[in-house]
Formats: C-alpha cells, sequence, structure tokens
C-alpha cells in the first residue's frame, strides 16, 4: 500500500507521525514545536500542496512563516526529518520555467498533478539581498520546495549574509 | 621568506578593501568596483621569486598573494592553485618546473579498458593526497597568519579538465569522436570527483567555494553539442550534488577561454546565494561586460574581465581603456560585479598594468545604485 493509500485510509482525520528522541531533540534546538510540525503535514495532506518520493515511500510539506520556511518529511508513519530555512524563495530566478539543457528531474512528484518535480534556481531573499539558490520546483512553477542538503548549505550563506550585512 | 620577513598587513586597508569584496556578494554599499586579477605566481614576479619557487612553497606562496594584493589594493584574499590538481592523487607525476606551473605526466588512463577499471577516491583518501595535502598547506597559512583574507577555495575546473588530468587530453578527444560513452563516463567519474573534492574542504573548514566551470571545453576545441554534453551537463550535475549535499556554498563558474557558442548555456546552470560567473572571451574578443550583465546580471554575481594578452603585453593606456569600458558596463549590475582578468594574472604581467585595473575602477567604478 502506498503513502497516499495509507493516507486516505486516515479519512480525513490528519496524521499522527511517530518521532524519534532524537528528532524531536533536533527540534527543540530549532524551537519548532511537535504540532507545528504536525499542522504543517496536516495541511499539506488535505491540500495535496506536498511533494512525494517517486518510490511513494516519502512526502516533503513545508509551512511559510514570517521568517522561517519549515519542511517536514514523513513516510506513512513516522516523521524523519525536520529542516529549516531563513531565506525566504520568491519565484523562478529569471521569472521563468526555461529550458535548463541538463537532467532537471528531482527524486521528487509533485503531489497535486503528478508531474515530476523539477531542479531549478528560485530567487531567495534574506536581510535584503537577493540571489539564486537550487530549488525543487512543481512544473506549473508555483510551488518551490528545498532538499535537505540545500537547507544546510542556506543556513551557511545565513551565515554568511548575517555577518557581513551586520 | 618566513611569516616575521614580512611587514604587516596595513589592518586600515584590510578594513576597506574587505568592505570593497564584500558589497558584490551580499549588497553591502560601499564605493566602488573591487578589482580582482586573479593573482597567482605574478606575487613571485613581484617578490623577485620563481613561479617553481611559488608553487613548491605553498606557504610563502600565500604569503605572497596576500602582500600583493594589498601592494596593488585589490581583492583582499589569499589564493593558491594551479590546473593540473587532482592527475597526482590517482597516480600522475608531478613535474615542478622552474618557470611554469607544474605539470603532470604519466596520466592513470591510458587506454579504454583503464577507464572501467578506474575509481574515484573517497574524500577521506582525496584528503590524504598529494593535491590536498598542498593545498591545504597554502590555506592553512592564511588562515593562520591572515585569518581575514581566508576563502576555503577548491580548485577542481569542470568536468574537461578533471578529466583530461587523469588521461591524456588527446585521447580525450579522440574518444569524444569515436567512443563518446567513454567520456560519459569519465565525466562521471570526475562528478563524483569533484562533490568528494568539496567534501573534504567542508569537512576542514566547514564551508566551501567551488571552483568550476569551463576552460578545456571552450569554443576553440569543441562544438556547442559537445561542449553540452561533456561539460555543461556533468558540470550542472556536479554543483547540484554539492549543494545538495550542502557541502557548498560558494560556486565560482570560471569560464575560461572562447565561450561564444555556449555562454547562454550556463544562464540556467545550479547556482547558489554565492554563485559568480567569469567569461573570457566571445570569439577572439574580450567577453563584453555589457554582454555578461544582459544574460547573467539578474541571476548572480558578474566577473568583467580584461584581456590577459592585454595586461601582460599592452601598455598602461590600452589596459586603462578597457578596463573603463567594463566597469562602466558593469559597476551597478543588480547582483554584483567584480572587475577582473580574462584568465589568472600573467606571471610576468608589467605590475603597472595591474595598477592601471585599479585606477580604472577608482576613476570609473564608483557605484550609482546605492
Amino acid at each position: 500500500m502506498s503513502i497516499i493509500d495509507k493516507l486516505k485510509n486516515l479519512g480525513g482525520k490528519g496524521m499522527d507521525v511517530k518521532i524519534s528522541a532524537e528528532l524531536e531533540n533536533l527540534m527543540k534546538d530549532k524551537g519548532i514545536k511537535k504540532e507545528e510540525v504536525q499542522e504543517i503535514i496536516n495541511k499539506a495532506e488535505s491540500s495535496g500542496n506536498k511533494l512525494k518520493s517517486t518510490d511513494g515511500e516519502l512526502c516533503i510539506a513545508k509551512g511559510e512563516f514570517e521568517n522561517l520556511t519549515v519542511y517536514a518529511m514523513y513516510s506513512a508513519s513516522e516523521l524523519k526529518d525536520v529542516y529549516t530555512h531563513k531565506m525566504k524563495i520568491l519565484g523562478l530566478t529569471g521569472g521563468e520555467l526555461a529550458d535548463a539543457d541538463y537532467d532537471d528531474e528531482s527524486d521528487w512528484v509533485c503531489a497535486k498533478t503528478g508531474e515530476p518535480a523539477l531542479e531549478r534556481n528560485v530567487d531567495m531573499n534574506y536581510m535584503g539581498v537577493t540571489r539564486p539558490g537550487p530549488g525543487i520546483v512543481c512544473p506549473n512553477g508555483s510551488d518551490f520546495y528545498v532538499s535537505p542538503g540545500v537547507a544546510k548549505t542556506l543556513t551557511t550563506a545565513e551565515s554568511v549574509l548575517e555577518e557581513k550585512r551586520a | 621568506m618566513p611569516a616575521e620577513d614580512y611587514a604587516p598587513i596595513d589592518q586600515n586597508w584590510l578594513g576597506e578593501a574587505a568592505s570593497l569584496w564584500t558589497t558584490p556578494w551580499v549588497d553591502k554599499p560601499s564605493e566602488r568596483v573591487i578589482v580582482d586579477p586573479i593573482i597567482l605566481s605574478h606575487a613571485a614576479t613581484v617578490f623577485k621569486k620563481s613561479v617553481g619557487y611559488f608553487y613548491q612553497n605553498p606557504e610563502e606562496a600565500m604569503r605572497m598573494v596576500c602582500h600583493t594584493c594589498e601592494m596593488y589594493d585589490i581583492t583582499p584574499v589569499g589564493h593558491y592553485l594551479f590546473a593540473d590538481y587532482w592527475g597526482a592523487d590517482y597516480g600522475a607525476e608531478i613535474k615542478w618546473q622552474t618557470n611554469s606551473p607544474p605539470s603532470i605526466s604519466n596520466r592513470p588512463i591510458k587506454n579504454a579498458e583503464d577507464v572501467d577499471s578506474f575509481e574515484v577516491l573517497p574524500p577521506e583518501e582525496l584528503a590524504k593526497g598529494p593535491t590536498f595535502s598542498t593545498h591545504f598547506r597554502a590555506l592553512d597559512t592564511c588562515l593562520k597568519e591572515y585569518p581575514s583574507m581566508f576563502a576555503p577555495v577548491t580548485q577542481l575546473g569542470g568536468s574537461m579538465e578533471v578529466l583530461t588530468n587523469w588521461a591524456a587530453i588527446e585521447d580525450v578527444f579522440m574518444w569524444m569522436i569515436t567512443e563518446p560513452e567513454l567520456v560519459d563516463t569519465l565525466c562521471s567519474r570526475a562528478v563524483e570527483h569533484m562533490v568528494n573534492a568539496s567534501t573534504v574542504t567542508t569537512d576542514k573548514y566547514g564551508l566551501n567555494v567551488m571552483i568550476t566551470g569551463s576552460v578545456v571545453a571552450s569554443g576553440d576545441l569543441m562544438d556547442r553539442e559537445q561542449i553540452k554534453r561533456f561539460s555543461y551537463q556533468p558540470v550542472s550535475r556536479a554543483v547540484k550534488k554539492v549543494l545538495n549535499a550542502g557541502v557548498g556554498p560558494g560556486i565560482y563558474y570560471h569560464l575560461c577561454g572562447n565561450h561564444y557558442d555556449d555562454y547562454d548555456l550556463w544562464r540556467n546552470a545550479p547556482m547558489s546565494p554565492f554563485s559568480i560567473v567569469q567569461i573570457g572571451y566571445d570569439g577572439q574578443d574580450i567577453f563584453p561586460t555589457s554582454k555578461l550583465i544582459e544574460n547573467f546580471g539578474d541571476r548572480c554575481t558578474c566577473f568583467g574581465t580584461v584581456d590577459t594578452k592585454l595586461v601582460d603585453r599592452g601598455t598602461p593606456a590600452q589596459v586603462y581603456a578597457q578596463a573603463k569600458e567594463q566597469v562602466l558596463a558593469g559597476k551597478d549590475s543588480p547582483r554584483g560585479f567584480i572587475l577582473g582578468t580574462s584568465c589568472e594574472c600573467p606571471t610576468t604581467a608589467p605590475p603597472i598594468n595591474v595598477h592601471t585595473m585599479v585606477k580604472a575602477a577608482r576613476d570609473h567604478g564608483k557605484y550609482e545604485k546605492f
């Protein structure tokens, strides 16, 4: 049974995912509450605005707050990862989804349309500075995500900006 | 010369230069465009040493570069690197030469069969290898003695540069025609190597500035489709992997040589918030900064160039005229601008020509956008 089928079986009650002690500590360190993550997942499940892994086993949901974007990576039963960035994604770099001339298919599918999500540059703003970054983009160009690794890269970039813009 | 033989770096200069250097990356206002003539073995000339001495003494090379930066009033970042990185890690012989940078011979891949059995070194092995051992001697010197001038750079080049340090360039070009799938395989190995090397630098220093792009893969040697297949696509894969592995965030696209036929491909190359694009030539001419800004100005920091031939053999008046034209075209680029040279500053370039580039930036590179 795929994650989507399992979620359908929940009958719209929303998910109640298991969280490991290690991940719970990580969330505490980041100041993220379990209930907030739960809310992000529930919203993604009800709206369909999320990424699904190509093997159907994992999903990524995101919640955008004023100064922070929070991502939850989860399976049908367990929260696998929570990661964040402060840079705000504004949209596609260059404004349109032009042909990239390289293999830009990501390991993710946009759950709403079933189309493969693409790895493309997106403009990100932080502390008044707008620059590109590698995003995961739904082909309709309306929904943007980043991978856990890119979130790590962005954390480094944010630190540099905080130091240099101070 | 040991560290104590150098005069201390002027901290006032360093503060001002750092301010100029910061602007193109984070839009923090400063007075004018910074100049980066990519000083490497030119610093040896300044100190009346040979190129061979420079490269065989990475600690001193770093000191010479840092003090040359101060002397010229240019980008306050210490560098040490050369083109033939990574071959020696895989068994090639490195030859230290008196009057030119090190070169390699006896490359490990000698025929098509060697390609299949060629294995990329994991990060822990690369970290102990000859390239990083030498490179880190220079970077550690910078971090210890000139911490404000430190940048954790990994010199990779593009896929074609990496794989032609593993196999002879004439073999690679022959395979591009007779057995292109073999070159595809080598490109995949190069991508893996680039990610592993970036991981090593990040593990050591916490972040990484990846110098990549395309030098061998230029319009003088390859056509657009070859560049796309063997350079642009594998380099893009490598950058995506590096950023997805969290081992960035600096990406320096150094498109050396003539890119009249492929420059537009790179508009959509994967980028991070600290990305810069430099393109050397548009056919036989220096790549116009106006064209650079038109294509990349709304994307990333742009590196406009003055022809290294001019810096090496031109008159100061010629250098000044070209630097003026380029800096006027680029200075207010929306995502930052640096004025530099089309490639490394020639070893024996007249110092007056490097100074003249800075003079042009002082005279004509004042920001109007802030």
